[in-house]
């Protein structure tokens, strides 16, 4: 397949990954950062799915080994030879077909094939049967298919054969080349077959009885690890049930429908595919995967060829975008055919009523969703209705797109893995609300809707972790299940098609016919089983299409007719005038269920918009009571809030006023504080001052002393000298002397004592004075602290 | 798709957020806008959207499934910035089903048609009806004929467009994303027919 071109490319060109898709410029980095990872992670699986498939082939399959696939692979690339020669003298268009499917080089078991197809150039693979080993898988996936498809199975067990379409190709040959070709195919192959029919009607039995819950949960298990690329297309044929699904030369038929429709345009109203479509599907093609290494011109034309024939195939969906890439991409993963049917598989099961016109299941997955995102994540979702977005904006297009472009192309593949294994859009829904898990406090911190959006855009774009992303989409959400979604969807459905029911009521002409067959459609759980039923009648496969779209009224007889004398003409089977007659009768009862089935379908129609407007109305109703409590209940959160504020202010206003007061005080306090270390300054100056006239005191007391001490003596050598005469004369006069003399000895007693004093009483002020600033300071840090 | 240009408007206070809450205004100078493109497939809405956010042109760029968004700022000579929250709709006829989804409460709707094909026009014309019929009643319309540089392939006159846009009180104007010719006056020009705020 195209893997080969790709991979040799990558290596090339730093801007596209190893599928060969481009990377944005600002992923680059980061890509290189996982390709790492992505490498060993695929090491690792790869390990485990090899050793996985040789214990089924082991245990399960004695008989058709590997070896034999190799060879039906070649014989079947023979026979696809032999088809190109005559289609291209059939058709211009089909002759330019050339395989995009070149086979890839990991691929071991299919490395001798291609090897030999190299040296044949101009050959096409269209159609492939998976290797052996993954057949267990794939009788497990396609028994689930069966249980809703009971008359398909019916007619294997009576037929004894698991291939129909080895059956319609054994069927006794006619004369022309094409059968002869068949005959090729079906003799070569037969021994392989016959020995895999009996293994695998043995298996059906052994798988279903014991074997199935054990291995089911074994695969569950691997594919939730992911699939290695070079099994992926085939496990993914499994996991659809191709082979199950698949009816001989159903494709091929639908091509040459086509081409015969290209040649006379008259029938343009008819049959065939509307112009509109394909004239989108032209506008599409060059717009998928551009500059993709794999689509190149043949590419495209494979591409175009598989879009065409599923509009042909199913008229309710036709074209719708999307389609396109899913078709790349499975035309990347394998050959053409089967990627039709893969394609079916998704388109008709997967996502039943999704692409059609009105595409009203798509609508329901997203009220589905958002009830889920409520549910599950109240606070983002509040905080996303706060800024105003809706989160259909963003979900609607990964559903629509089944993450294809929105997340790295590792993380599109693995969540593929597993919603293809599962069978159902549960791992859609999965996988985005394991994205808005991972993103989700991310986005609660945006401040707009634009900013929300670019956010969760842009993260998704780079959800590089691709086994996070699978695991945490797996285990996280393990309550929402496809019973769950079931009931949801029921619930939610009236409402969409309502709306539907309005639009197509403003005068779209265009939409009448088909607006109801798709509603009918997407009513029909199970709208396949109905053409697996009747392609199991004889004479398969066409005209189950005209019969289904017969049911869906947008056929008309010459459509009819004209699919018929194709098909008759293609099969060329031996009574054909036997096989006309019978046709006819077929085609009479079709006629009629037609009718009966148009006017049920108008009964039911009435019925059901009656049923859907009273049920709306209630609905509506109700949920205007919703929203106008809700309103109740938010203008009475903001009037709290309001009130709440004001009291807030009051709080902060008063406390303002507080800290202004305590500010005061704490500035005065200051400001005794200076006041008062200026007086200690002051009083200690006078302090000094004071001591240094004590000292200049003594020293006059000193010299005092000392005259006093020299006049005593002078005195008392006085009177000695003058004892007699003089005595009573000069009495007068020491008396005086004395009396001064004590003076001065008191004074200076006194004066001797009254330093120690003064400094004490220095002392005891300065302590006080230092005790008060500190103290008016605590004063001012208590009402700071009070503040 | 990350790397839209937005300035880092709004940062004040977290009591200013309530009343956003509709995708319109926010304030008098910095105005936030919802526009949604609608138009036929392949007339080059996305092309114009990827021109006028980053500059850039793609011949060959992807089909659009559902809707895209991006964003862009831009500043008003009378120094008002606003910024264009731009949601660019998938053009296939069918998908006219969910695009009531992004219309609704969008302030500016751009038409796009291709003036290579007269499909594209008539299909235009059904946008505004819808428009008119089921967006904001003060949407403000603007109808684009984009790929104005194949003039030679013309098949609408540019009069067409012009009598059309004016019986319907729309804003014209021809576009070429890929030349880049008129793309940023396209948006300039919506900017100045946007109602705005009172001034508080």
């Amino acid at each position: 397949m195209a893997e080969l071109s790709f991979n040799l490319l990558h290596t090339l060109d730093p801007r596209r990954d190893a599928y060969g898709f481009a990377l944005r410029p600002q992923h680059t980095q980061r890509y290189k950062e996982y390709a790492k990872i992505y490498k060993e992670e695929e090491g690792e699986r790869s390990d485990k799915w090899k050793e996985f498939l040789e214990r089924l082939a082991i245990s399960d399959q004695p008989c058709s080994s590997d070896e034999e696939y190799k060879e039906t692979l070649q014989v079947e690339a023979t026979e696809c030879k032999v088809e190109t020669v005559l289609e291209s003298e059939e058709s211009d268009e089909s002759s330019g077909r050339k395989s995009i499917s070149d086979g890839s080089k990991e691929r071991d078991l299919e490395k001798e094939v291609h090897h030999s197809k190299e040296t044949k150039t101009h050959e096409v693979q269209t159609w492939a049967q998976i290797r052996p080993s993954l057949s267990a898988i794939e009788i497990m996936m396609s028994s689930q298919i069966r249980t809703s498809k009971d008359m398909i199975d019916e007619q294997k067990t009576i037929s004894g054969d698991h291939l129909p379409s080895i059956e319609e190709a054994k069927s006794p040959g006619g004369a022309s080349e094409e059968e002869f070709d068949g005959d090729i195919y079906v003799n070569a192959t037969s021994d392989d077959n016959a020995n895999a029919a009996g293994t695998v009607t043995a298996e059906v039995d052994k798988v279903s009885s014991k074997n199935l819950f054990p291995l089911k949960e074994e695969v569950e298990f691997l594919v939730r690890g992911g699939v290695p690329k070079d099994l992926r297309g085939e496990v993914w044929q499994a996991f659809v049930g191709v082979k199950t699904r698949r009816v001989e030369r159903y494709y091929q038929n639908l091509l040459a429908q086509e081409a015969s429709d290209g040649e006379h345009k008259e029938h343009e109203d008819s049959s065939g595919v509307p112009k509109k479509w394909k004239r989108q599907i032209e506008k599409d093609i060059p717009r998928t995967f551009p500059g993709h290494p794999a689509l190149d011109d043949n590419g495209r034309n494979s591409l175009r060829r598989l879009l065409l024939a599923y509009a042909r195939h199913n008229p309710s969906v036709g074209y719708c975008q999307a389609m396109n890439f899913f078709a790349g991409l499975l035309l990347l993963l394998m050959p053409e055919e089967n990627a039709f049917w893969t394609l079916v598989g998704i388109i008709d099961d997967y996502f039943g009523g999704y692409y059609t016109e009105e595409m009203i299941e798509s609508q329901v997955d997203q009220l589905v969703f958002e009830e889920l995102m409520r549910e599950r994540f109240p606070k983002l979702v509040n905080h996303l209705d706060y800024l105003g977005v809706q989160v259909a904006w963003i979900s609607g297009p990964w559903f629509l797109s089944i993450f294809v472009n929105m997340i790295p192309w590792e993380s599109v593949f693995r969540v593929w893995d597993v919603l293809l294994f599962e069978g159902n859009r549960v791992m859609l829904f999965r996988t985005a609300l394991a994205l808005m898990e991972l993103y989700g406090p991310a986005l609660v911190t945006t401040k707009d809707a634009g900013d929300a959006i670019t956010l969760l855009q842009s993260l998704a774009g780079s959800t590089f972790d691709s086994s996070q992303l699978v695991l945490t989409a797996c285990m996280g959400f393990l309550a929402v299940t496809e019973a769950r979604l079931q009931e949801l969807r029921t619930k939610h459905r009236p409402a969409v098609l309502v709306v539907v029911e309005e639009r197509s009521k403003r005068g779209r002409v265009w939409k009448d016919s088909k607006g109801l067959a798709s509603k009918l459609y997407s009513f029909k759980h199970d709208p396949v089983s109905l053409i697996e039923e009747k392609k199991s009648t004889e004479g398969g496969d066409s005209l189950a299409d005209e019969d289904k779209s017969s049911l869906n009224g947008t056929t008309n007889l010459d459509e009819l007719l004209n699919g018929l004398s194709v098909d008759s003409e293609l099969d060329s089977l031996p009574d054909l005038q036997e096989q006309v007659v019978w046709l006819k009768v077929e085609l009479c009862r079709l006629l009629e269920e037609k009718r009966a089935a148009v006017l049920r379908a108008e009964e039911l129609e009435t019925a059901l918009m009656e049923m859907v407007k009273q049920d709306n109305r209630r609905e509506l109703s109700a949920r205007v009571e919703l929203l106008e409590q809700e309103l109740a209940e938010l203008k009475q959160a903001l009037a709290d809030k309001r009130e709440q504020e004001t009291a807030m202010l009051q709080v902060l206003m008063r406390l303002e006023q507080e800290q202004r007061v305590t500010e005061d005080a704490r500035i005065s306090a200051e400001q005794d504080a200076a006041a008062q270390r200026y007086a200690v300054h002051v009083l200690q100056e006078r302090y000094e001052k004071a001591l240094a006239s004590v000292a200049e005191m003594e020293k006059r007391v000193v010299v005092a002393e000392s005259m006093l001490e020299a006049t005593l003596q002078y005195e008392s050598g006085q009177s000695k000298a003058h004892a007699s005469p003089r005595s009573t004369r000069n009495q007068d006069t020491p008396t005086r002397k004395t009396g001064l003399l004590s003076f001065g000895l008191g004074w200076r007693d006194r004066n001797k004592g009254k330093p120690t004093d003064v400094k004490e009483s220095n002392l005891s002020h300065s302590t006080n004075e230092g005790m008060d600033p500190s103290s008016s300071e605590k004063e001012t840090k208590n009402e700071q602290k009070e503040t | 798709m990350g790397c839209s240009s937005s300035l880092p408007d709004r940062s004040s206070g977290q009591l200013a957020g309530l009343n956003s809450e509709n995708g319109g205004v926010s304030d008098a100078k910095n105005l936030r806008v919802k526009l949604v493109l609608l138009g036929d497939s392949g007339v080059g809405k996305s092309c114009i959207v990827l021109r006028f956010v980053r500059g850039q042109f793609d011949p060959t760029s992807k089909v659009t499934v559902g809707a895209s968004f991006l964003s862009q700022t831009i500043a008003l000579q009378d120094s008002t910035t606003v910024k264009f929250e731009i949601w660019d709709t998938a053009g296939q006829e069918r998908y006219a089903a969910l695009a009531p989804l992004y219309y609704r409460g969008a302030a500016v709707a751009v038409v796009v048609y291709d003036i290579t094909s007269p499909e594209s026009f008539a299909k235009a014309q059904y946008w505004v009806k819808e428009l008119q019929k089921h967006g904001s009643p003060d949407i403000v319309m603007a109808l684009v004929g984009n790929k104005a540089d194949l003039n030679e392939k013309r098949e609408v006159p540019v009069q067409d467009g012009i009598d059309y846009a004016e019986k319907n009180g729309m804003f014209f104007i021809e576009t070429s994303a890929k030349t880049a010719d008129n793309i940023n006056q396209l948006f300039e020009e919506i900017a100045k027919r946007l109602p705005r705020p009172a001034s508080s």
